[in-house]
């Protein structure tokens, strides 16, 4: 079975790879024998990965979520299977390049770093923080997702307002569609965010004895929380619509993934688990 | 294959030549029966405002061109126009121009979307007059498929052509559905109706004119089934609309910066699109500086158009292949014709000598024998006529050069002397 992990371990950055192609390619040039073949491109991926994921498992004996590279796999697919969804039922196909690009990056880190042999400890056995680490990415990748329509609103926007009638014009759905896209997967991504903290700072306190409301980590997943809170509350509560939302998105975006590589590769925190 | 015929179009004449010589329904009816008399066997005559066809099978091996165009000429005198008018064409390059007019690729806007209808139109009303042999039909059915397969297989009639068009393919850029969106035509001459019944067929959700002149307001608000916005109050229910499309005459501006700025209040900032399609403009273009307005002119439209037609002349290559091998396909069938009849005398030839010879013994064997006899025979002949009649058929079927196909029928014929077989049995036939 060790063998099998590493050879899909090795073969799932190609697979992304190859499906980012498809797609590019479709963006690009609008070939219609790509129209539907591209989905299934991109599902034949998430079925390995999924099944990758699930022989990890198995095999070392506890969910792919205990270390920071096994939790970009589960990022890359989490991306992935987002986008599909969203595909499935909105129908809007042009998009799909530009995300599953962040689902390339994150499983090109993890196939490279990710290690085979790791004793798992005790803390990390805890349903709470399965259920705290799953909602915590399914989150990320709703902010991704949100974040990519939002490049592609602005990208839209301003290709409208220049008269320039090319590719992007041409390929992309219309504004009310990226900025709605956009919006319900901050939603989402928001919801599942709130609901990843709210496990952490009921079991955090209970599983670290150094456990610090201060901590870097805490702290800036508030400040991204925050962000996107006020600009969905200002959508809700004065109906703004298109660029003023958008930035809220991005900005949102970036802060949680400055958050991401400083708490991680930087600053020294509880929430280091590995 | 003799079929010829004449056609004007955008390359060989200007548009008032072209738009007098146009025929009505009842017009073409009439010059069928009129070339059915005098010229053709079999035909038919396609008239728009931008092309006239006529071709047709001559009733005499003689293809006159100029009586063709006399014809033409003496049943609608349009003043100007010369034999020099007329494209000709003449054979396989007849059946050709016709699939290369369904397909659209020889109109004036490349693709145009109605032509084939009016191509299948045309080859109806030859069906209905008996203009229609064997031949006409079934370059009437390879055209229609040239055409429906330029459609589905290419991209030779997509994106959007005319102002009109592009301006509704730029408002789907920017909202998701119409049908909750509200749009205001300002202008109700030709372009602004065009715009309107655009707008209307698009599904939009609310549609309003408004015009200087009220009479022209109200009859175009009737046809499009919209409401009216008197023109004076125009500024004070511009908020109310997401779709903006002025074509009027007027001289200055209709409506300036403040205007739009103050309508955008009004509509707390949600978006508005503004296309400005008349000349001079109604809408000062500085507008599209405020947020969350799209303001569009004669000139962006244009962009859109111009790229749209560069695309459509991309795929004439693509259309032409398709025209190829609808061509390769017409004639596999056509060169059938021609070696059908040849097949047909050979099989009765032998068939004649079998009966002949089986005749002869007839009374010599019993009737065991006898039936023994025929059946043994007519295998024989079947085995010995199944190649050469599977041969001349992939010949015929595979082949594009008729001329060769003639030639083997000939060969065929004088070897075993089937014109004197045919004849006699004609003679025979017609005795009886």
């Amino acid at each position: 079975m060790n063998e099998s992990i590493y050879i899909l371990n090795i073969l799932l950055p190609v697979l992304y790879l190859t499906v980012l192609i498809v797609y590019g390619y479709d963006f690009l040039n609008e070939k219609r024998f790509l129209y539907n073949s591209k989905r299934l491109f991109l599902f034949l991926t998430l079925l390995i990965h999924l099944i990758f994921l699930l022989l990890r498992t198995v095999e070392f004996d506890h969910p792919p979520i205990t270390t920071k590279f096994e939790i970009f796999s589960v990022l890359a697919f989490a991306i992935g299977f987002s986008y599909f969804v969203l595909e499935l039922l909105t129908d809007v196909r042009g998009t799909g390049a530009f995300i599953i690009l962040f689902s390339l990056i994150f499983q090109t880190v993890s196939s490279f770093f990710i290690e085979h042999n790791y004793i798992v400890p005790e803390v990390l056995r805890n349903r709470l923080l399965g259920l705290h680490v799953i909602s915590a990415l399914l989150g990320y990748s709703g902010i991704t997702i949100s974040a990519v329509y939002g490049l592609l609103f602005i990208q839209l926007y301003r290709n409208l307002k220049e008269n320039k009638f090319g590719i992007i014009f041409n390929r992309l759905p219309s504004l009310e569609v990226l900025e709605k896209l956009s919006f319900k997967s901050a939603v989402i991504g928001f919801v599942l965010l709130t609901i990843a903290i709210t496990i952490g700072i009921i079991w955090l306190p209970q599983a670290f004895p150094n456990f610090s409301y201060f901590d870097p980590k805490l702290v800036s997943t508030a400040f991204v929380w925050i962000i996107y809170g006020a600009g969905i509350s200002a959508k809700f509560l004065t109906n703004w619509y298109g660029k003023k939302v958008i930035i809220f998105s991005l900005g949102g975006f970036v802060a949680a993934m400055v958050s991401l590589v400083l708490t991680t590769f930087l600053s020294s925190t509880f929430h280091s688990f590995y | 294959m003799n079929i010829f015929g004449i056609t004007i179009n955008h390359r060989t004449a200007p548009i008032e030549l072209r738009e007098a010589l146009y025929l009505s329904k009842n017009e073409t009816i009439d010059l069928i029966n009129k070339l059915k008399s005098d010229l053709f066997t079999e035909g038919f005559v396609l008239s728009t405002c931008n092309r006239t066809e006529v071709f047709g099978f001559p009733q005499k091996n003689l293809l006159d061109y100029n009586q063709l165009i006399k014809i033409l000429l003496d049943f609608k005198k349009v003043n100007g126009l010369t034999a020099d008018n007329f494209e000709k064409f003449f054979s396989c390059g007849a059946v050709r121009h016709i699939f290369s007019v369904a397909s659209g690729i020889d109109s004036m806007i490349t693709g145009d979307s109605q032509v084939l209808a009016q191509t299948k139109e045309a080859f109806e009303i030859s069906e209905d007059l008996n203009f229609a042999g064997t031949i006409m039909r079934r370059i009437f059915d390879f055209a229609v498929k040239a055409g429906k397969r330029a459609i589905k297989e290419t991209a030779i009639g997509e994106g959007a052509v005319t102002v009109s068009y592009a301006a509704v393919q730029v408002i789907e850029k920017i909202f998701s559905s119409l049908e909750k969106k509200s749009a205001l035509v300002i202008g109700a001459g030709e372009t602004g109706e065009i715009a309107a019944a655009n707008l209307k067929d698009k599904g939009v959700g609310k549609l309003a004119i408004s015009n200087r002149t009220l009479s022209k307001a109200e009859a175009l608000a009737e046809k499009v089934h919209g409401e009216i916005v008197p023109f004076q109050f125009l500024k004070e229910h511009i908020h109310n609309f997401d779709i903006i499309l002025s074509a009027t005459s007027a001289e200055g501006l209709i409506l300036n910066f403040d205007d739009i700025q103050k309508m955008m209040r009004m509509r707390k900032n949600t978006p508005v699109v503004l296309m400005d399609i008349a000349v001079p403009r109604d809408i000062d273009p500085e507008v599209k500086k405020i947020e969350n307005v799209f303001y569009h002119d004669m000139d962006s439209l244009k962009i859109i158009v111009d790229k749209n037609i560069q695309k459509r002349k991309n795929e004439i290559p693509q259309v032409k292949k398709i025209i190829m091998e609808e061509l390769i396909n017409f004639f596999s069938w056509y060169n059938t014709l021609e070696i059908v009849p040849a097949i047909k005398s050979l099989r009765e030839f032998f068939e004649e000598i079998r009966i002949d010879e089986l005749n002869k013994i007839k009374h010599k064997i019993c009737e065991e024998d006898f039936i023994k006899l025929e059946d043994m025979t007519r295998r024989m002949m079947g085995r010995l006529l199944h190649n050469p009649t599977i041969k001349l058929r992939e010949l015929a079927e595979t082949g594009t050069n008729i001329q060769e196909v003639a030639t083997r029928s000939a060969i065929l014929k004088e070897l075993f002397n089937l014109n004197n077989f045919d004849n006699n049995n004609n003679i025979q036939n017609g005795k009886s």
